[in-house]
């Protein structure tokens, strides 16, 4: 129990909204995809996050209540969103089907770009804890200095 | 603590520090999982966890009164109650975490982590003072 535990949970919380900005660029570039590997336009992607206890050695299993409380953050799975493509009135498109229309992405770009304004902020508030942390342990190193 | 060159504050300064970072580690878990559906945000009462480790009033204190009796050890690990943050607000997903708020409980606790550093460093500058025979300052 010590300042590196609270550097790892904000280093989990970092590498976990590094995942969700991914997945958001993935979404913003294909946009406009209509045609993926495992066919169909491509589907939106959004990470879910789980807290986890941190732990940072296997000697750690004998732990109180304090360590059950600190807990870090990771992707358990990034799925992807079950809503129906949109459908586009576009006979000229290699993609269209018998009516002419295409199903385009199910991404929204503006809802896109607002979840990337959450994951900056979020991003940016554990680079706060992280300096917080730094800065109190440095600050302990001039103790008797 | 309590005995010999330290005084009873240094070991007060002691736990202060502890309790400090362990409430560092609490606001950073939950800001960490501000995103996190279903999460709780966690709080620590510093001031009531403060006071049970020092013991303040001398409540809860073994004593030794009989030349039987073992002497409580002096160095306890401290075991702050951490419990679900009653002030936080159900968002959409579940999440209790305030971010704006966790972000001022994380200025205060830093701010009077570094007032207790100080505090230490007045002390041992003291005790450095006397062991220098009042010569210099360092």
């Amino acid at each position: 129990m010590d300042f590196f535990s609270s550097m790892r949970v904000s280093a989990s919380g970092l590498e976990a909204q590094m995942k969700r900005m991914n997945s958001i660029s993935s979404n913003i570039a294909n946009a406009e995809t209509t045609k993926t590997e495992e066919g169909g336009p491509y589907r939106r992607q959004d990470p879910v996050f789980m807290s986890e206890t941190d732990r940072e050695t296997f000697g750690e299993i004998l732990k109180d209540q304090m360590d059950e409380n600190v807990q870090g953050v990771r992707v358990a799975d990034i799925v992807k969103d079950p809503s129906p493509p949109r459908m586009v009135y576009n006979p000229s498109h290699p993609e269209a089907n018998a009516e002419g229309y295409v199903a385009m992405p199910n991404v929204n770009t503006v809802q896109e770009m607002a979840n990337m304004i959450s994951a900056t902020r979020s991003y940016e508030s554990n680079v706060t804890t992280l300096n917080a942390a730094k800065a109190m342990a440095q600050k302990a190193l001039e103790i008797g200095r | 603590m309590g005995n010999g060159i330290f005084d009873p504050t240094i070991g007060a300064l002691n736990t202060s520090l502890n309790l400090r970072q362990m409430n560092q580690n609490v606001i950073s878990s939950n800001i960490a999982n501000a995103d996190t559906p279903g999460y709780k945000a966690k709080a620590m009462d510093f001031e009531t966890a403060l006071r049970t480790a020092l013991d303040v009033g001398d409540q809860l204190k073994m004593e030794v009164t009989q030349e039987k009796h073992i002497a409580p050890q002096s160095q306890d690990p401290i075991h702050p109650e951490i419990f679900d943050d009653p002030n936080g607000v159900e968002s959409m997903d579940g999440n209790t975490v305030e971010r704006a708020a966790e972000m001022a409980k994380m200025a205060e606790n830093q701010l009077l982590y570094d007032a207790s550093i100080e505090m230490m460093k007045k002390k041992i500058g003291m005790l450095r003072y006397a062991i220098n025979e009042g010569g210099g300052n360092r």
